[in-house]
């Protein structure tokens, strides 16, 4: 008996039980969906991230009085570290040669109005000129902000888009007079629309000159200086002449630990991975779990087939078959069984991701070596836990199982 | 001899107890012989039915058939003899309920490792020959009960066995179509076949030429009916092809 009638027989077998198939195989297709849909959704993540976020990111890193703090431990040790400065900033222009731009910045929150117009929770952004490179916005009207507007503390404002928007419905934002918390700015231009980035938007801001927003919007000195290098291979140049520069500043003799922190793309790469990597442990528990049950319910359904089936099996091997035809038989049918299951899983879990990627701001994108995996591993589950049924009716006596009633 | 048995016994262990299904069996089937083994239950004849059909080996004794001794035999060299040289029909039919007639004719030769287009030749040709070449198609639940044997006389015959071993084979059916199945039975042997029925109805035993009677794992008696003896004169058929055996 060959692979491809036994796979054919019990294709038929199971359209004839459709009801009593589903129940079966419901394990299997909840485990394979539930990997492929989470392993989807961390691919769709995976792309995200390295599209969007390290894009603007690219070959830069962040300076500020903590670094990178991930335990309490940590925070413990660097709370107290002092201030940076936008003196340091203007330090690290002059004594960082493979940096290509500097840029310091702080944030806060305001509401912004025009007349009777009023826009909640934006975002004021603090920033010195080059913020647009950093953080990849591009203008769509006016000007950005200059050297000059930072350096006399101009109340000038550039826009976010949806900012933009709101206040000035049908209107030129450009040259009117908007407030943004207690002091009134001039718009000299808006920035082109970014979109929504899992579902929050982010084109609700008002970016204002560095020396403007440590005037007017904060009590603290203190700002994160943002330094792009020149390309990849002097990143790491850029952040050696950083931290020389800033030892200097703070006189700093050898052997003491520095008293800020340099952060890196790689640094919160490093915590994403981990964070999906947990994920990924976790949902490979979960299916792990529901394969195991789902396996076990194809076993129960295939020792009742070989109850059921006792004459048949007598009769087929009165008819010549011999342990191996029989067993291989069992076999094909419980990896039959659970691969259909695994089938079904497989489109349930790409449909379910096309459709939370469609409905939701989670991004997804199916991923090849989990629809493969989980193809594969319904097809193992089938043969291990179809083993003992086959093995069982492989060696069943011709004579008792033809009296079999 | 096609089939040759000295001093069979059989002895199966049920709980603390040792029972002797069979208990020193002789005798000889040569080939195109028309056999009935007879005998009350408990006779022994079942227990032999499966010795020669290879389903089952003897405690002790000799078992040959075509002067290959049976008992040293291993599991799946007992399957191949099953395949190659025994033929079933039992009282049950034992068809494969989702399978159509031709399929089910098929599948002695499925496990003979025949290519799919001779094998549906083939299974076409016994079906044919018993007369069921329209009902090819048919599931086991759109035919009736004498389709059914006839059915499974096609499946028996498909692969040409040496021996045709029917086991009350009318014992599900009505007298009319017992009576059909038996003419069917008649055909087969005239066509050089060795059939051997199992039976415990004297008027389905008397269909057969040589009747062995079976009493407490003995042969009783063993005798040749005359009256029809030149119809079945085993030299006169000797040469002629038995089954496919030839």
């Amino acid at each position: 008996m060959n692979l491809r009638e036994s796979a054919g027989l019990s294709l038929r077998a199971l359209r004839a039980n459709k009801m009593r198939s589903f129940l079966t195989l419901l394990g299997t297709i909840i485990g394979v969906m539930s990997v492929i849909a989470v392993l989807s959704f961390v691919e769709g993540l995976n792309r995200f991230v390295s599209e969007k976020m390290l894009n603007a990111g690219a070959n830069a890193f962040w300076v500020d009085p903590y670094g990178f703090v991930t335990s309490q431990e940590q925070w413990d040790a660097v709370k107290n570290h002092p201030e940076i400065t936008v003196d340091d900033a203007d330090a690290l222009r002059a004594g960082v040669p493979h940096a290509a731009l500097i840029v310091a910045q702080a944030d806060g929150r305001v509401t912004a109005r025009y007349r009777n117009k009023e826009v909640r929770g934006v975002e004021v952004r603090g920033r010195s000129p080059g913020y647009e490179v950093v953080d990849d916005y591009t203008v769509a009207a006016g000007r950005q902000l200059g050297e000059t507007d930072d350096l006399r503390r101009q109340l000038v404002c550039v826009l976010g888009a949806e900012v933009a928007e709101e206040l000035f419905p049908g209107l030129d934002p450009l040259e009117r007079r908007v407030r943004l918390g207690a002091e009134t700015y001039q718009v000299v231009g808006v920035m082109a629309s970014k979109g929504k980035m899992f579902g929050q938007s982010q084109d609700r801001f008002a970016a204002i000159p560095i020396r403007t927003f440590l005037k007017f919007k904060s009590d603290r000195r203190s700002v994160t200086i943002a330094v792009k290098s020149r390309d990849q291979a002097s990143l790491p140049l850029a952040q050696q002449e950083t931290r020389i520069v800033l030892r200097g500043r703070r006189h700093l003799r050898p052997g003491v630990p520095d008293n800020f922190g340099i952060t890196t793309s790689d640094n919160v790469l490093d915590l994403y991975r981990t964070l999906t990597g947990g994920i990924f442990v976790v949902t490979i528990g979960v299916a792990a779990i529901s394969l195991l049950v789902g396996g076990i319910v194809i076993m129960n359904i295939m020792l009742v087939s070989v109850t059921e089936r006792t004459r048949e099996i007598g009769l087929r091997k009165a008819m010549g078959a011999r342990r191996r035809d029989i067993l291989t038989q069992f076999l094909v049918e419980a990896t039959t069984l659970s691969l259909s299951g695994g089938l079904i899983g497989t489109l349930a879990g790409v449909l379910l991701a096309l459709l939370a990627g469609a409905l939701s701001p989670l991004p997804t994108a199916v991923s090849l070596p989990a629809v493969v995996m989980g193809i594969v591993m319904s097809a193992v589950i089938g043969m291990f836990f179809g083993s003992y049924p086959a093995w069982r009716a492989a060696r069943l006596d011709p004579i008792e199982a033809l009296r079999h009633e | 001899m096609l089939i040759s048995v000295r001093e069979l016994h059989r002895i199966y262990q049920v709980g603390s107890e040792q029972v002797h299904a069979l208990n020193g069996v002789d005798f000889d089937v040569g080939p195109n012989e028309y056999l009935a083994v007879m005998g009350p239950s408990g006779s022994g004849k079942s227990t032999l039915m499966n010795i020669i059909g290879c389903l089952d080996t003897p405690t002790r004794g000799s078992y040959r058939l075509k002067d290959r001794e049976i008992g040293k035999l291993s599991d799946d060299e007992l399957a191949r003899i099953r395949n190659q040289e025994i033929g079933f029909v039992f009282q049950t039919f034992n068809l494969l309920p989702r399978a159509d007639a031709l399929h089910n004719v098929e599948l002695p030769l499925v496990y003979a490792g025949l290519r799919h287009e001779e094998r549906r030749k083939r299974a076409r040709e016994a079906l044919e020959l018993v007369g069921l070449a329209d009902r090819m198609k048919h599931k086991p639940n759109e035919l009736s009960g004498g389709q059914r044997q006839r059915v499974a006389i096609a499946r028996a015959l498909v692969n040409k066995p040496s021996i045709i071993l029917a086991d009350e084979p009318t014992g599900n059916l009505d007298t009319a179509t017992g009576e059909e199945i038996m003419a069917a039975f008649e055909n087969i042997w005239k066509a050089g076949n060795t059939v051997i029925l199992v039976t415990h109805e004297a008027d389905i035993a008397a269909h057969a030429r040589r009747v062995v009677r079976m009493r407490d794992g003995k042969i009783e008696s063993d005798t040749r009916d005359g009256s029809r003896r030149e119809a079945a004169e085993p030299r006169a058929v000797a040469a002629g092809p038995s089954g496919g055996m030839a």
